[in-house]
């Protein structure tokens, strides 16, 4: 099996990696790079829990392969703060208890951070449907929604 | 973190909202998993070869092949594990021996270099079988004449308080006599029977099993080392014990660590796939072996809800009070019991609901079936018997023509009734939680559909649940300071996302006299560092952990304000801690705690010190609970306390596409007291959606017992479009005797009976009962249209 | 039985041009799948339905990705362009808002941003979202592969009108060593309204159950209106609902000929009982929305859109 020299931008760092053409992006940041906030939900595009920014737009890492991201910029959860801080959505999740096992947390900060982007003044049905990809099953989406209009509402993602 | 000092500072937290002490670590991505952990270059692979087959005897297992492929380490087959495991009943190999019982059993554990290596290989495991007849149906099941899967049923090892019937399938039989059921129907003015039915479901934790185990190599002959599981798991200490039994390796040796939990349900308490990560290790020792469910093996291969057939009969007086109730139980137990045992006899001590019926006869069996295992899931029993009890209820209300939320106000339990075991219910106030829940949905007005092409209804059900544990379950706590006085609080307890590791805090901070954000929960919870915990199961951890967190932080305040009256020459009654200082109310004095708490106080001219560590340590066990009469289930005390509340369902029905849509959801529990009212909301709505969604999921078999959608395309969870319009919460207060400031659980019992609410909100719309789950907008509609058809 | 952790091993390569990925499909023949998105292609590996030798990626081929619009002569879309990039696109927005619709109801969003145009059709699974929408919007699909007429290198292309280009579940007339490259619509008609319908099993996020798309737009007929109704997921390939057609073009719009022409677009189709839902629900669910999206449409004619 061939393998593949990739180099691409994580979290604004530049990496350069030699991947198995069969490794998904999710396994690549996971395995490789040791980046394990984004998780592994379900291996089929359903869950939602490995989304990241490919490129500022949500996607499942499970469905790409790490040598499709040659060349591209992806952001994990881990690189969705400032240096040392945390980023409006963040504060807002812990602000309205929007948290509880926090497994679906990474993935929904993803999306939520990219719905914000593209709709900074998203309705409540809008904030649904950007979230339809993303399943939890503690909280019952009330908080992360509360949360995501509410880091809205103070001007940013 | 920052310095305490600096931090914001929450007095007396029990009551206040304060903030999710795990919080921060979960919006960051830093929480670690199971998954998450690293363990180097030496991390081996596991996975498992499964049966194809519902029931087949296992003729020969070939694994020459996979042995040969390079990169492989180790294949383990039933073979090489002689022992049963199991939580009340001894019934399960850990890898199949003679024959297999449910389609994905496993059958043999091959270990890799590589999680694709070990894949490859374990698809070159050949096994040959001999199909026999299944069993799919709990009441079939039953029977003399079905196939049995335990012919050795009888010589299991079982726990003292479950009868199975060995010679049939039944591994459990809970009996309930109360009263004189026959002579009371001749009394009864009404009478509704029913059956009802539900399909196995599964937790679908956002995070699959995860488990990674490691047998260090022999020191020596004489020391066999040490063996280590790290999973995500609710309960570490069971966890242990079972493998400690049934590996026959010394407690003291054998460690079981787990970091957060992302998602348990009950799907994590008892044992499923954790032993075979073990044991495969145990083949390569020195290399800890990791094996991860697919997302496909989570649905089948770990556990899942059980189904349930029930058939039940009830009658009331003119007045509308409930006189006699007579019901049986069929539970699809799957192959192997875990936790199934107990959720029959559990059912079978509940079977009544909420409810006081003078006269009852209650048979709760559990069945083996060629199911995947059934065992614990959020409500243990009382989702599966309240689907009907709160439907049946509604019928019975609807014959005599009372309003349903009057017939519940005027039959439910209240404070010191006897209930059906003979005990008296310790306090509760559900009529509260009814009135509360009706109000929020304007209960009794009829209000206008949102199209001209909908119905709407309203349903009402209401629910209790106690704790189902035996009679000695313990919790044990250690409170310790470091020199800036923050404090470390241990405890075997898990937090799973229901806000544990925060109540705990808070109580901890309370019973000590320092501000909450001083408090941290020592994660991960490790068997070796970690104080006992029974369990993290049946809602019982803010009661249970809770008072012996509260013990501890008391002990420790003892200590502390024992060495700072000393040193004052004071008595310690008169002192007191508050936001982290100790003062006199007597002589003003104040001592801060930073570093007295862990180097003491100098005496008079520095004439040696007193004090030293403050290491608090606390424990609670019930000591009340009584067994239960094996013929009529009747006992002083059958449990701790009861949990109770009220749900409320206003909705519509599409008549065009069968859809329903969820307007609002009011939910309203009784408490005892709410340590952080604000994750008692978000327990409530969590629990809403869970269980709106329980209503419309089921697991798919075909009539060999192959299932048919063990995925996310085609086994579908609430998304965020599928969220009630409106979910109103509530709680009401009325204090547990032995709960820390008057607290009990509710982490099941807010998705408890959300299903028969809908249903009877679905009645009211359409006047069609559904008796089965799943509901489904095709349900509906074809109901519809045969009614109309009818007409 | 179950599907693996991971992906199985394969060779993945991503040719530069046209010509070199039909080469390398010749080369491999049933060795050899095509990766655009993956949405399809990753389960499908999981699951061992496919175990490819090499994964050819075609979606940064020349103009795969590209929208392009003219009035004259219609809408051009590449085979790789996304559902996202579909939906969001002004000029799909306003001269095919029937296609945006339908590209939006496919799965998630994050989906959306991988699953493509092309992807959907060449799978050709029978709940595909956009087929029924190429059908009644009549586009034609441009294959490009082997050209038959010169020895091997070149390559050749062949149109494909959408209504032909479906034979089965997963069947397509794609020959070997063929691939998608493109999606032609026609400058769609005069004073034309769409919608796309789907039911789920849940509200949103799911595959359809039953996918209807319906264009109208007035027209010489005795109705004076034409309309055209593609089913999805209730038959082995989606198909035009011709019998509900006619009648919409004989009798004039209103509730009546609606319910007629809903019965017999009801009877066109022939759904499959299976776990996701039985056959006689899934027909009534044809005529349910059909009803529903042509009283949608046609409202949205009379408001002049």
């Amino acid at each position: 099996m061939t393998t593949h020299a990739i180099t691409l931008t994580v979290n604004g760092a530049k990496e350069r990696l030699d991947v198995p053409s069969n490794l998904t992006l999710l396994q690549m940041l996971r395995d490789k790079l040791a980046l394990t906030g984004t998780k592994n939900g379900c291996e089929a595009g359903e869950c939602g829990a490995c989304t990241v920014l490919l490129d500022g737009e949500p996607v499942n890492s499970c469905m790409m392969l790490a040598v499709e991201a040659d060349g591209r910029e992806v952001i994990t959860v881990e690189g969705l703060a400032p240096d040392g801080g945390l980023s409006p959505l963040q504060e807002a999740f812990m602000a309205h208890n929007a948290v509880q096992c926090g497994f679906c947390t990474p993935g929904m900060l993803i999306s939520a951070t990219a719905l914000l982007e593209r709709n900074p003044e998203p309705t409540e049905g809008e904030i649904k449907e950007a979230l339809v990809g993303n399943l939890c099953r503690c909280t019952g989406y009330v908080r992360i929604v509360d949360a995501v209009q509410a880091a809205a509402s103070e001007g940013g993602a | 973190m920052a310095n305490p000092a600096s931090e914001p500072f929450t007095s007396e937290p029990v009551g206040k909202s304060v903030p999710r002490i795990d919080a921060y670590e979960k919006v960051t991505g830093s929480a670690v998993y199971a998954d998450d952990m690293q363990f180097g270059p030496g991390l081996y692979y596991g996975r498992l070869v499964r049966s194809p087959h519902a029931h087949a005897l296992i003729k020969s297992i070939n694994v020459s092949t996979a042995l040969d492929m390079p990169g492989v380490k180790a294949v383990v087959t039933g073979a090489d594990v002689s022992n049963n495991i199991g939580l009340y009943l001894i019934d399960r190999p850990i890898l199949a021996r003679d024959r297999v019982r449910y389609v994905g059993e496993p059958v043999a554990g091959v270990v890799a270099a590589s999680e694709e290596i070990a894949e490859d290989a374990a698809q070159l495991v050949t096994v040959e079988y001999e199909e026999l007849p299944a069993v799919f149906d709990p009441e079939k099941g039953a029977q003399p004449e079905a196939p049995l899967l335990h012919p050795d049923l009888g010589k299991y090892e079982v726990a003292n308080f479950i009868f199975p019937k060995p010679g049939t399938n039944i591994s459990e039989h809970f009996k309930l006599r109360r009263g004189d059921v026959e002579a009371a129907w001749s009394r009864c003015t009404a009478i509704v029977e029913g059956t009802f039915r539900l399909p196995q479901i599964q937790h679908v934790p956002i995070e699959p099993h995860v488990a990674v185990g490691l047998w260090d190599l022999e020191a020596s002959a004489a020391r066999s080392g040490d063996v280590t599981l790290w999973t995500c798991s609710q309960s570490p200490f069971a966890q242990r014990d079972l493998m400690a039994q049934s590996l026959g390796i010394p407690h003291g040796n054998l460690r079981v660590v787990s970091p957060y939990v992302g998602g348990g349900f009950g799907g994590k308490a008892g044992i499923s796939m954790e032993v075979c990560a073990v044991v495969m290790a145990r083949a390569v020792k020195g290399h800890p072996v990791k094996l991860r469910m697919t997302r496909e093996e989570e649905f089948i291969g770990t556990s899942v809800r059980q189904s349930l057939v029930a058939h039940t009969k009830i009658g009331c007086d003119a007045e509308g009070n409930l006189l006699a109730m007579e019901t049986q139980y069929y539970f699809g137990g799957g192959a192997y019991n875990d936790y199934g045992v107990n959720i029959a006899r559990a059912a079978g001590y509940s079977c009544t609901g909420p409810y006081l019926i003078p006269n009852v006869k209650g048979d709760s069996y559990c069945v083996y079936t060629n199911q995947p295992i059934g065992s614990a899931m959020r409500g243990f029993g009382m989702p599966e018997i309240h689907w009907g009890i709160e439907q049946i209820m509604d019928q019975l209300a609807a014959k005599i023509g009372m309003d349903p939320a009057e017939f519940r106000r005027r039959n439910c339990v209240k404070t010191d009734d006897t209930i059906l075991t003979g005990m008296k219910i310790p306090p509760v106030d559900l009529v509260a939680c009814i009135d509360k829940a009706t109000e929020a949905i304007n209960w009794g007005e009829s209000e206008e559909s949102s199209a001209t092409h909908k119905v709407r209804g309203k349903g009402v059900a209401i629910m209790w649940k106690a704790p189902a544990m035996p009679p000695n379950p313990g919790s044990a706590a250690i409170v310790r300071f470091n020199e800036d006085a923050t404090v470390n609080v241990s405890i075997g307890a898990q937090d799973l996302g229901q806000g544990a590791f925060t109540v705990m805090a808070q109580m901890a901070a309370q019973a000590l006299g320092v501000p909450y954000e001083w408090v941290r929960v020592s994660v991960p919870v490790d068997t070796k560092y970690s104080p006992y915990e029974w369990q993290t199961v049946a809602s019982r951890i803010t009661w249970s952990t809770g008072n012996a967190v509260r013990a501890a932080a008391l002990d420790a305040r003892r200590q502390i304000l024992e060495v700072v009256a000393g040193h004052w020459g004071e008595d310690p009654e008169d002192l007191d801690i508050k936001d982290g200082v100790v003062f006199s109310y007597r002589s003003e004095e104040e001592q801060p705690l930073q570093n007295m708490v862990v180097y003491g106080l100098p005496n008079e001219g520095f004439e040696g010190w007193s004090g030293g560590p403050i290491v608090g340590q606390g424990r609670f066990m019930p000591t009340y609970v009584t067994n239960l009469d094996f013929e009529t289930g009747q006992g002083t005390r059958a449990v701790v306390h009861y949990t109770v509340g009220a749900q409320a369902v206003d909705l519509e029905i599409d008549t065009d596409t069968g859809e329903i849509d969820v307007r609002k959801i009011a939910s309203v529990y009784d408490v005892g007291k709410a340590i952080n009212p604000d994750l008692i909301m978000t327990q409530i709505e969590g629990g809403a959606v869970h269980g709106m969604s329980s209503a419309y999921e089921a697991l798919y078999f075909d009539e060999k017992g192959q299932p048919l959608n063990p995925n996310m395309v085609d086994y579908r969870i609430a998304t965020a479009m599928d969220v009630p319009g409106e979910i109103h919460g509530d709680f009401v207060e009325t204090p547990l005797d032995d709960g820390p400031w008057g607290a009990r659980g509710v982490g099941e019992h807010v998705m408890v009976q959300t299903a028969p609410a809908m249903a009877n909100a679905i009645y009211d719309a359409v006047g069609i009962r559904f008796s089965d789950l799943p509901l489904s907008a095709e349900k509906i509609f074809l109901a519809l249209q045969e009614k109309l058809a009818g007409s | 039985m179950f599907a693996r952790p991971g992906l199985p091993t394969f060779d993945y390569v991503r040719p530069d041009t046209a010509g070199d990925a039909v080469g390398l499909l010749q080369e491999y023949g049933e060795a050899a799948r095509l990766l655009m998105g993956g949405t399809d292609l990753f389960p499908g590996l999981r699951d061992g339905v496919f175990h490819p030798k090499v994964v050819v990626d075609v979606k940064d081929l020349p103009g795969m990705d590209d929208i392009l619009f003219d009035r004259q002569t219609g809408l051009t879309v590449g085979a790789a362009v996304t559902m996202n990039a579909l939906t969001s696109h002004p000029d799909v927005q306003v001269h095919y808002p029937l296609l945006a619709e339908a590209a939006g109801t496919v799965a998630s969003y994050q989906i959306r941003n991988r699953a493509t145009l092309g992807g959907n059709l060449c799978n050709a699974s029978p709940c595909a979202d956009t087929s029924p929408a190429t059908l009644v919007l009549e586009a034609e699909f441009t294959l490009c592969g082997p050209d038959p007429s010169t020895g091997s290198g070149r390559v050749g292309l062949r149109s494909v009108p959408a209504g032909e280009f479906f034979v089965g579940p997963g069947q397509t007339v794609l020959r070997p060593g063929e691939l998608m490259t493109a999606i032609r619509f026609p400058p769609p008609p005069p004073d034309a309204a769409g919608r796309y319908l789907k039911l789920g099993r849940c509200k949103s996020g799911d595959l359809a159950l039953v996918g209807v798309a319906i264009l109208g737009y007035p027209d010489g007929t005795l109705s004076g209106y034409e309309h055209r109704i593609g089913l999805g997921s209730v038959g082995p390939t989606p198909l035009r609902a011709v019998e509900a057609e006619d009648i919409l073009a004989s009798k004039l719009p209103g509730e009546d000929a609606f319910v007629l022409a809903a019965e017999k677009a009801m009877g066109a189709a022939s759904p499959i009982s299976d776990v996701r839902g039985s056959a006689s629900y899934q027909k009534a669910m044809v005529r349910a929305l059909t009803l529903r999206g042509l009283r949608d449409v046609w409202s949205k004619m009379k408001e002049g859109k």
